[in-house]
C-alpha cells in the first residue's frame, strides 16, 4: 500500500512536472482559458454574447416560468407545445428514477411518492439552450433558424417550410411544429423584450432567482458571477452542442 | 386540426414513463416512411436495370426496360409524400434557391433533379429514341403527339445516330449506378447523421439503407416482371427469374449481415440509450421489426431463397415461391423504414419513456394519403408501359 | 453535333435557365447578408408584442399594496408572478380612474388553494429550498390538507386568504 502510494505520487510528480512545462510552453501561445468548458468560444464579435444560468437548488417548481412563457409568446395552451417547462425528479431508495412533468408544470406539482420512498427530490426547468454549435440550426435545410450575433437561436417563421428536421436534431426536445402556423416554434429567449431592454418574460417572473441570464462576454455580469461560484454543468455534454444553458447542481439523472 | 388534437391527448394518456413534452406528437409520420421506401425501391430497380447494361448480365435483358420504366414511375412520386408532409408545402420550392451547405437534407432537391433528370429520363430518352421516332410514324392521336413531343420532333434514325445514342445511354448508365448509390446512401445520411438520436446515429445507416434499397428495388421488379407476363398471358422467361432471384439472394445476405452488424455493435457498445431501446425493441417495436421485418421480410426469404439456389422444384412452383417471396421482402423493408422512422420517434430523447403513434385515416397525414401516394406510381407505371411497351422495342444488344 | 443532340441540350438550357431565373427572383431581398438566413427575419423577431411588464411598473400606481408589502415575506416577490401579465393593464387602467375597468385590463386575483399551492404545498422536491442569497428562510412548506382540512360533511374548505394575507403572509 505504502509502496503503492509512493510510485503513485512519484507517477504524480513527473506527470505534474510535464504537464506543468507544457503548459508554461503553451501559455505563452494560447489565449487564456476562458473556463466554459463546453460553450463555444464566442464567434469573435465583442458585442453581447448571451448565456443562461439554472440554479437547480433553488428552484421551487412553481412552473410560473412555464406559465409565463405560454403568455407572452403566445404559445398555444395544449400540452404538447412548450418552449419552456419545468420537470421534477425523484430518485426513490430502491433507485428508480421518476420523472414527471404534468402540463409542464404550469398548473404546479403534486407529490406522487411519499417521504419514506424518497432518496431524493428536485425541479429542472427547461428551456432552448441556444446553443453555440446547434445541432438545429445546422440541419435546417432553407436556413429558416439561425444563430445571431448574441448567440440567441432564432426562427424565422416566415421562411420555415415545415419540414420538422430541426425538430428531430434538438437533443432537448425544445422545438415544437405550431398547430396553426405548420411552421416550427422555439424559445426566442423574449428576444422582443431582450431588444426593448427587459429581461425575457421567465427570468422576469422567476419567484425565487433560479434564474439567472446574462453576457457571457461582459466578466462583471450576473451570469459570469454566477457559473463562477457554482458547480456548473450543461445537459448531454457528450453531444457538443456548446450548450450555453449551465445548471447548477445539474446531477447525471438529468437527461 | 381538432381531430390532430384529439389525437395528441390520446397518445398524452397512454405515454409510458416520461417524455419531454414536445414529443408526445411524432413529427415524422407515415409519410417519411414512404419516403425513404420509395427512393428505395427507385435505387435499387435501376440498379437491377444496370446489371444488364453495365455489367453485361445478358439472361436480366426481359426485365431491363421494366427496370428502367419502374424506377422512373416511383421517382416522379418520390417528392410527393415529403412536399404533402410540410407543414408549409407552398414554400417547398426555397429548399432549391437557398439551400442550406450545412443541412442534410438541402440538397435532397438536387440529388433528386439529377438522379430523375439526368439519370432516369436521360437514359430512358436514348433508350427509346429511337423507337419514338418510329412508333410516332405508325400511330396516330394521342400517343403520335406524344411521341413526337418526347422524342423532341427529331427524326434522326440513322445507325450513325443509334450508335451514338446507345453509347451515350451506356454512359448515363455508367454515372447512374454511383449516383443511384448517392441518392439511397444521401437518405440514410439524412437520418444517420442527426446526432441527438441515437437509434439513428449510426455510420452504417447510409450502407444499411442502400443495400435494403436494392433489395427492395429487385424484389419489385421481379413481382412486375411476373405480374406483367401474367397480364400480357406470355410465357415467363424462368432463367431470368432465376437469375434475379439469385442476385436478390446475395443482396438480402448483406442487408441482412449490415444490419446483423449494427445491432450487434449496439448491443456490444451498449451506451447511454441502450435499455430505452432495448425496452423499445422488444415492446412497441417488437412485431414491425422482428416478426415482419425480421422473420418474415428477412429470415424467411433468406431461407427459401438459399434453398432454391441448390434445389429446384418445377417452374410453376418457383414461380409462385417467387411471387410471395417478393411480397415479403416489399413488406420486410416497408417495416424496415417504419422501424427507423417511426421506432426513431417513439422513445424520449431523455431515455426515460415512450409515445405511441397515431394517425388518421383521412387527412393530409393519414393512412389514406400514403396508399395513395403508393397507388400512383402503378397507374403512372401502367401508363408508361402502354405509351413505351419494352416488349414492342426493336432489340439493341447494349455491347 | 447530331440534331436530336442539339434540341436535347437545349431543353436542358432552358430549363437550368430557367432554374437560375427563378433562383433570382424568388430568393428574399434580405437573405444571405447576415448569413445562411433572412437578416429582415432578426428584426421581425423583435415586433412581438410584450405582455409582462417590468417589475415597478405596478407600483406606481398601487403604493399601499407595496408599503404593506415591503414588511413581509413577499417582499421580493413580483406582482405579476401571482397576477399574471400586466403590461396592458399597466398601460391602460389610469385612464380609467374611477371608472370600471374593462374585463381586458382586469388582473387575475388568486384566492383559491391551489393558487397557493403551487409554492407552498408541501413537496418532497422543495422542502429545504431556500428564498434567495441574502435572505436564507425557507419557503414555507405546508401541508394544506392537514393543515385545514375540507369539512367532510359539507365539503367546505377555508381558503388560505381567509386568514393569511398575501400581501404580508
Amino acid at each position: 500500500m505504502k509502496e503503492d502510494t509512493a510510485k503513485l505520487s512519484r507517477r504524480n510528480f513527473l506527470k505534474e512536472g510535464t504537464i506543468l512545462a507544457t503548459g508554461v510552453a503553451a501559455a505563452a501561445a494560447l489565449p487564456a482559458y476562458d473556463g466554459l468548458l463546453f460553450a463555444a468560444e464566442a464567434p469573435g464579435a465583442k458585442g453581447k454574447w448571451y448565456g443562461i444560468g439554472i440554479d437547480i437548488n433553488k428552484c421551487i417548481g412553481c412552473g410560473k416560468c412555464a406559465n409565463a412563457c405560454k403568455e407572452e409568446n403566445n404559445v398555444p395552451k395544449d400540452p404538447f407545445y412548450f418552449r419552456s417547462w419545468v420537470e421534477q425528479y425523484t430518485i426513490k431508495k430502491d433507485g428508480e428514477i421518476l420523472v414527471e412533468s404534468p402540463n409542464g408544470g404550469i398548473n404546479g406539482f403534486k407529490q406522487s411518492v411519499p417521504d419514506a420512498d424518497i432518496y431524493k427530490s428536485f425541479f429542472v426547468p427547461k428551456m432552448c439552450n441556444h446553443c453555440a454549435k446547434s445541432p438545429c440550426t445546422q440541419v435546417c435545410p432553407v436556413g429558416a433558424t439561425f444563430e445571431t450575433d448574441e448567440g440567441i437561436v432564432l426562427v424565422d417563421p416566415n421562411y420555415c417550410i415545415g419540414c420538422r428536421y430541426c425538430v428531430q436534431a434538438c437533443p432537448y426536445g425544445c422545438r415544437y411544429i405550431h398547430p396553426e402556423k405548420g411552421t416550427v416554434d422555439k424559445c426566442t429567449l423574449c428576444f422582443h423584450r431582450l431588444k426593448q431592454g427587459y429581461q425575457p418574460a421567465c427570468f422576469e417572473i422567476c419567484p425565487t432567482e433560479a434564474r439567472v441570464f446574462g453576457d457571457l462576454n461582459d466578466p462583471g455580469s450576473k451570469l459570469n458571477y454566477f457559473l463562477k461560484n457554482h458547480n456548473c454543468m450543461v445537459i448531454k455534454p457528450h453531444l457538443n452542442t456548446g450548450s450555453k444553458l449551465n445548471y447548477n447542481a445539474l446531477t447525471p439523472e438529468v437527461r | 386540426m381538432e381531430d390532430h388534437l384529439q389525437n395528441l391527448y390520446e397518445v398524452l394518456s397512454k405515454v409510458d414513463g416520461y417524455v419531454y413534452p414536445n414529443e408526445i406528437e411524432l413529427n415524422w409520420s407515415i409519410l417519411i416512411v414512404l419516403y425513404p421506401y420509395i427512393t428505395g425501391l427507385v435505387a435499387g430497380a435501376f440498379i437491377l436495370a444496370s446489371l444488364e447494361r453495365i455489367f453485361k448480365v445478358k439472361i436480366l435483358k426481359p426485365t431491363y426496360g421494366i427496370a428502367l420504366l419502374t424506377a422512373f414511375s416511383f421517382m416522379l412520386v418520390a417528392t410527393m409524400p415529403l412536399v404533402s408532409h410540410l407543414g408549409k408545402p407552398q414554400r417547398a420550392y426555397e429548399i432549391m434557391i437557398t439551400p442550406h451547405s450545412s443541412s442534410a437534407m438541402a440538397i435532397f432537391g438536387f440529388v433528386y433533379l439529377w438522379y430523375l433528370m439526368v439519370v432516369l429520363f436521360l437514359e430512358l430518352w436514348f433508350d427509346y429514341r429511337r423507337d419514338m421516332v418510329i412508333w410516332a410514324n405508325e400511330t396516330t392521336g394521342f400517343k403520335r403527339f406524344m411521341y413526337k413531343v418526347l422524342s423532341l420532333g427529331t427524326t434522326d434514325i440513322s445507325p450513325k445516330a443509334v450508335a451514338l445514342d446507345d453509347k451515350i445511354g451506356y454512359i448515363i448508365t455508367v454515372i447512374g449506378v454511383p449516383s443511384a448509390f448517392l441518392l439511397h446512401g444521401y437518405v440514410g445520411f439524412i437520418f444517420g447523421s442527426i446526432k441527438a438520436n441515437p437509434w439513428w446515429s449510426t455510420v452504417l445507416m447510409p450502407v444499411i439503407f442502400l443495400f435494403s434499397a436494392m433489395v427492395s428495388g429487385i424484389a419489385l421488379v421481379m413481382l412486375v416482371y411476373i405480374v406483367l407476363t401474367k397480364i400480357r398471358k406470355q410465357l415467363i422467361d424462368m432463367d431470368c427469374l432465376d437469375t434475379i432471384a439469385k442476385y436478390l439472394f446475395y443482396i438480402l445476405l448483406i442487408d441482412f449481415a449490415l444490419e446483423g452488424l449494427d445491432q450487434i455493435h449496439r448491443i456490444y457498445v451498449a451506451e447511454e440509450s441502450f435499455e430505452a431501446l432495448h425496452k423499445l425493441v422488444f415492446g412497441k417495436l417488437f412485431y414491425s421489426l422482428f416478426i415482419f421485418q425480421g422473420l418474415l421480410g428477412t429470415i424467411v426469404p433468406i431461407l427459401t431463397l438459399g434453398t432454391l439456389q441448390f434445389y429446384k422444384p418445377r417452374p410453376v412452383i418457383r414461380k409462385t415461391i417467387y411471387t410471395i417471396l417478393g411480397g415479403l421482402v416489399l413488406m420486410g423493408i416497408f417495416f424496415m423504414r417504419w422501424n427507423v422512422v417511426i421506432g426513431g420517434q417513439l422513445f424520449s430523447k431523455s431515455f426515460y419513456g415512450y409515445t405511441s403513434f397515431k394517425t388518421s385515416l383521412i387527412g393530409i397525414e393519414g393512412y389514406g394519403m400514403a396508399i395513395i401516394w403508393l397507388i400512383v406510381p402503378f397507374l403512372i407505371l401502367s401508363f408508361l408501359l402502354w405509351l413505351l411497351p419494352p416488349w414492342k422495342k426493336i432489340e439493341t444488344s447494349h455491347d | 453535333m447530331p440534331q436530336h443532340l442539339k434540341r436535347l441540350i437545349g431543353v436542358f438550357v432552358i430549363f437550368i435557365l430557367f432554374f437560375l431565373v427563378m433562383r433570382q427572383v424568388l430568393r428574399p431581398k434580405s437573405f444571405g447578408e447576415l448569413g445562411h438566413f433572412r437578416a429582415d427575419a432578426i428584426y421581425e423577431n423583435t415586433l412581438r408584442p410584450m405582455h409582462y411588464a417590468v417589475a415597478d411598473s405596478c407600483t406606481k400606481c398601487h403604493k399601499d399594496i407595496r408599503s404593506d408589502k415591503d414588511l413581509g415575506f413577499h417582499a421580493k416577490l413580483k406582482c405579476e408572478v401571482c397576477h399574471g401579465p400586466a403590461l396592458k393593464h399597466a398601460t391602460f387602467a389610469n385612464k380609467f380612474k374611477n371608472k370600471q375597468l374593462p374585463d381586458s385590463l382586469v388582473l387575475y386575483k388568486p384566492g383559491e388553494r391551489k393558487d397557493c399551492a403551487v409554492c407552498h404545498q408541501r413537496n418532497a422536491a422543495r422542502i429545504k429550498i431556500t428564498f434567495d442569497t441574502i435572505n436564507t428562510t425557507m419557503i414555507h412548506q405546508v401541508d394544506i390538507m392537514k393543515h385545514h382540512p375540507v369539512d367532510p360533511k359539507t365539503n367546505a374548505a377555508l381558503k388560505c386568504i381567509d386568514c393569511h394575507n398575501p400581501h404580508q403572509p
